[in-house]
């Protein structure tokens, strides 16, 4: 059933986080979601099949448990601090091959993006598309 | 010479009301250089009122705040928000985009000790180990021996006094056969402090300062001691 071992781990379930979370599930891929707020988990889509852990993105513990025998590792909490170290911590002491992070400020990519942590900047995506749909409209 | 050096030496402080507010007038007694950086408004104001204090109102977190501050013209920051994760971060920002040469971290979560090493901040501070460790010693090692802990609990300073009729009263240092990671580095005997040589003779009454590199044989000493009081 499952083509691919190793699940993953996502950080943080909020919007983006539960949506991306229920979309792998329906995939019918391991999902492993992570929130420090119990109520957050009711974003999740009732079709939600995978594992949801209450505890801190940062915890030791809980990163441990959760990184056990995952393949990739999705920081997507609303604080970007909190992704930046998470993300650390999942490329540096679990050593996960595939570690993604949102950060917000541009500033800070930099600090993730040396170490081989790949960084989604919404403001520069949305900068992007903005600056394409200016070109077309000149044209 | 070395007052100049100190006033050039420029420390920032970002974050933390109470822990900035007497961290910095201590520093700024000493004659150091010192910024705070604070985002808190209320917090600001007071902490001016400290004199030759530069104060930066905004979040340290950010980047252009940092060089609004000039964190590149500082020797040390030191992180002292509440949030582990905002204080590595400001380490990680001053060290590679301001070239801080040494980054002093405030952690909670002492699991996370390594890692933050590992991610280069130079030193990191746990306030919670460093309680228990100073709980642990108060009661543990109450009337035996007073322990201190130097370079981050790597290297151990105790004192343990001989008591009457110790079997170690009397002898001399080589007859101890202390395990390699001890010495005795200094005998307190009244209001003298020798420093003891392979020939010293240890007497009763002597408080005897020891210096250990291996946590395991706190205990071994600590028996020793022990040892001495029975016998």
């Amino acid at each position: 059933m499952k083509k691919d071992k190793g699940c993953t781990v996502i950080a943080g379930c909020g919007r983006l986080g539960a949506s991306i979370a229920g979309k792998l599930s329906e995939e019918r891929k391991d999902v492993v979601i992570l929130d420090n707020d119990k109520c957050s988990f009711r974003k999740l889509p009732f079709s939600y099949g995978g594992l949801s852990i209450v505890g801190n993105a940062t915890d030791m513990e809980k990163l441990n448990a959760a990184l056990i025998d995952a393949k990739a590792f999705i920081a997507v909490t609303d604080l970007d601090c909190v992704n930046i170290c998470a993300a650390q911590i999942a490329k540096s002491v679990f050593n996960i091959p595939k570690v993604v992070a949102r950060i917000y400020d541009e500033d800070k990519l930099q600090l993730v993006k040396d170490m081989g942590i790949d960084a989604i900047c919404p403001s520069e995506l949305s900068e992007k598309e903005l600056a394409n749909y200016i070109e077309i409209e000149g044209d | 010479m070395f007052a100049r050096n100190k006033e050039e030496k420029g420390i920032l402080i970002i974050g933390g009301f109470n822990k900035a507010k007497s961290l910095s007038s201590s520093l700024i007694k000493k004659g150091y250089r010192v910024t705070i950086v604070n985002k808190n408004y209320d917090h600001c104001e007071k902490l001016a009122e400290i004199d030759k204090l530069r104060v930066i109102y905004g979040d340290g977190s950010k980047k252009f705040i940092l060089e609004e501050a000039k964190a590149g013209d500082h020797q040390i920051a030191i992180a002292l928000t509440p949030s582990d994760e905002t204080n590595l971060v400001i380490c990680e920002m001053c060290k590679k985009y301001f070239d801080v040469k040494k980054t002093v971290c405030l952690l909670n979560d002492p699991s996370k000790t390594d890692f933050y090493y590992k991610m280069g901040i130079d030193r990191v501070v746990c306030a919670l180990n460093m309680i228990t460790n100073i709980m642990e010693e108060q009661a543990l090692m109450d009337e035996m021996t007073r322990r201190i802990p130097v370079d981050e609990g790597r290297i151990h300073v105790l004192e343990i006094p001989v008591p009457k009729d110790s079997e170690i009263a009397g002898r001399k240092l080589w007859e101890l056969n202390l395990p390699k990671e001890v010495i005795i580095g200094c005998i307190l005997r009244n209001d003298q402090s020798l420093i003891p040589r392979g020939d010293s003779r240890i007497n009763e009454g002597d408080v005897l300062l020891i210096i250990t590199s291996d946590e395991n044989k706190l205990r071994e000493i600590k028996e020793f001691g022990d040892y001495a009081i029975t016998k």
